[in-house]
């Protein structure tokens, strides 16, 4: 029989009981609904949080000095690090020192605490630093240790009451002196705050300086890390090493510096949602188990049913495959059809509990026709006994049947 | 055309064995029209079974068109039943959820003859017997004489060698016996061949050549004198 006519009948078949294929469906449109709420929300999530990581920047690794080993004046990293780093190792991209320095911030009318981020042009590069007005530090700004500054928006807002005060000047620097510095650029906040953690709550005005600046107003400006951006991932490892070993040769020491990335902390979270994966994987091929042994009930009620009607074409001439293919496409059509449903209320159910959630849901082509495969799978797997019951009846016995 | 020589079949229900023919021998030529009668336990169904190809004989050998079926597997004997065969019921064994055409049309599916081609043929069949304006009909809006009809245009539309009716009239009122009759004659003298099952004398007597069966014997094989024809 063509086997266009073979899903015609057996669609023919399921339209004519259409409750009984809706129940029978049931399973499988829970399972794959499941399946497909779960999947589209953890794959959202992943992404999530994977943007969050690409954010901080998976290529970058920082340097710093050992925490439980004597660190001696000449052990401290200095500008010369960060130039050697720079141009001595070929997968090194950027480069840029950082440490951070306690102080104020004033103007005419208010004076505000402030946590300075003392660093270099390449900070810009490392960092997902955003410049919403006027431009980063340059090179020229760092060289010359020129009195200049950026700060965040809503330090801005509040110190001049709009937040394009690119020109305007500010009073910089601790208690005891203070120095006159030129705002070259406003910053996004939220990037910086989050650098700072909690106590860039507590201290409004984040600015960035050149480290060059930082050392004429301030004591004991001492590199904390120095971030440093390869070209690719994989470099990491090697322009960790690499790094760390350039820096001690030229300080002639030895363990006192160590690089950190965060593709360890990407692995760990990479396993773990792997095993999310897999336990989400195993209650939905239970359920499309399920789902798959009421298909194969139904089928069996079916082929009794229709015993008569199997006898009818068997004595037309209908071959024990044509009487097989008919029973089969007709569960894999049933299960095909709950697999189709079930996508349907997986991707509005996401989509309901998405915002919930703070998710955005993904559904991907590959999901979907996985979903596809799999229902198809339990409708041939759970299909075929029964399909192989009706093919086998006796025309004879099937004739007589009443 | 049908050649049986020395038929058996025995069924094996469990301890007893039961003989259901013992040794039938018979030819069944092109063109004729027999009736095969005899009372229940005669054997008549079963030797229908075994000439319509739905059951293999436990020894001895048939010949369809000079073809040795006992060697044959079910796929083997499928086809031939597609294209040799053509059966008509007693209780007409139409599919219900078709219509009278779709019902026309299913062994030509089998054959894998093209849908147009299908179509043709099922319409040409269903005004053979009569029924060009009930062509989309299903079974249950049709009277018994009328699904019957529509049995024999299935069984037709493939050009069998010859057509295999069981009872056919045995579900029908006296009227509709009568119209199903005619067309087995008008096929008949068409050059279609026909064996009729039947225990009902008169149905048996529109035939050309009567086989009697008792006991899985073939006790009387004689051609009717006084047919009746139309």
């Amino acid at each position: 029989m063509y086997i266009l006519e073979a899903i015609k009948v057996a669609i023919d078949s399921i339209l004519s009981n259409k409750l009984r294929a809706l129940l029978t469906m049931l399973g499988i449109i829970i399972g794959i609904a499941s399946v497909i709420t779960i999947v589209s929300l953890g794959a959202g999530g992943q992404k999530a949080i994977l943007g969050e990581f690409e954010k901080i920047g998976v290529s970058v690794f920082s340097i710093k000095t050992k925490n439980n080993v004597e660190i001696r004046e000449s052990d401290k990293l200095t500008l010369k690090d960060v130039e050697m780093i720079r141009k001595r190792l070929s997968s090194v991209k950027y480069a840029a020192p950082i440490t951070e320095k306690f102080g104020l911030a004033k103007t005419d009318k208010l004076t505000k605490r402030a946590i300075f981020i003392a660093t270099d042009f390449d900070y810009g590069n490392v960092s997902n630093i955003k410049i919403i007005y006027g431009r980063f530090l340059n090179e020229k700004d760092i060289l010359m240790g020129r009195n200049v500054v950026l700060i965040d928006k809503d330090s801005a807002k509040e110190l001049f009451g709009y937040e394009d005060c690119v020109g305007k000047t500010i009073k910089i620097g601790s208690s005891s002196s203070f120095d006159t510095a030129k705002i070259i650029g406003v910053i996004d906040s939220g990037n910086l705050k989050s650098l700072g953690g909690s106590i860039a709550d507590q201290i409004p005005v984040i600015a960035a300086i050149p480290i060059t600046y930082a050392q004429k107003i301030f004591q004991d400006v001492d590199i904390s890390q120095i971030y440093v951006m390869t070209y690719n991932q994989n470099q990491l490892d090697e322009a960790s090493s690499q790094a760390v070993r350039l820096i001690e040769s030229f300080h002639h020491n030895k363990d006192k510096y160590e690089a950190e990335n965060l593709i360890g902390f990407l692995e760990e979270f990479n396993r773990i949602l792997s095993i999310f994966t897999a336990i989400i994987g195993a209650i939905a091929g239970i359920s499309l188990i399920v789902g798959g042994i009421g298909i194969m009930n139904i089928m069996l009620v079916s082929v009794t049913e229709r015993t008569r009607e199997i006898g009818i074409r068997k004595a037309i001439g209908a071959r024990q495959k044509d009487i097989l293919m008919q029973f089969l496409i007709e569960a894999v059509a049933i299960s095909l059809l709950g697999g189709a449903i079930g996508i349907f209320f997986g991707y509005i159910l996401s989509n309901i509990i998405g915002p919930f959630i703070n998710i955005t849901p993904i559904i991907s082509i590959n999901t979907i026709l996985i979903a596809f495969l799999f229902s198809s799978a339990v409708g041939i797997f759970f299909g075929i006994y029964p399909a192989q019951k009706a093919a086998r009846l006796d025309p004879i016995v099937a004739l007589r049947y009443e | 055309m049908i050649e049986l020589s020395n038929v058996r079949k025995v069924y094996n229900l469990g301890k007893v064995q039961v003989n259901a023919l013992k040794g039938v021998s018979l030819k069944i030529n092109k063109g004729e029209y027999v009736a095969i009668v005899g009372p229940s336990g005669s054997g008549k169904s079963t030797l229908m079974n075994i000439i319509g190809l739905l059951d293999k004989p436990t020894s001895g050998s048939y010949k369809l068109n000079g073809t040795e079926i006992s060697t044959l597997n079910d796929d083997q004997l499928a086809y031939l039943r597609n294209r040799q065969i053509g059966f008509v019921f007693q209780s007409f064994n139409l599919l219900s959820k078709l219509d009278a055409l779709s019902n026309v049309e299913l062994p030509m599916l089998y054959a894998k003859i093209p849908a147009k081609e299908r179509r043709k043929r099922a319409i040409k069949a269903l005004e053979i017997v009569g029924l060009s304006e009930r062509i989309h009909h299903k079974p249950n809006e049709l009277s018994g004489g009328q699904q019957q009809r529509v049995a024999i245009a299935r069984a037709i539309v493939m050009n069998p060698s010859f057509l295999l009716a069981d009872e056919p009239t045995g579900n029908l009122d006296t009227n509709s016996s009568i119209e199903i009759m005619k067309i087995f004659y008008q096929l008949n003298e068409a050059g279609t061949t026909i064996v009729m099952v039947t225990h009902e004398q008169d149905i048996a007597n529109h035939a050309k050549r009567i086989l009697r069966l008792r006991d899985g014997n073939i006790i009387e094989d004689t051609p009717i004198a006084n047919r009746i024809t139309y």
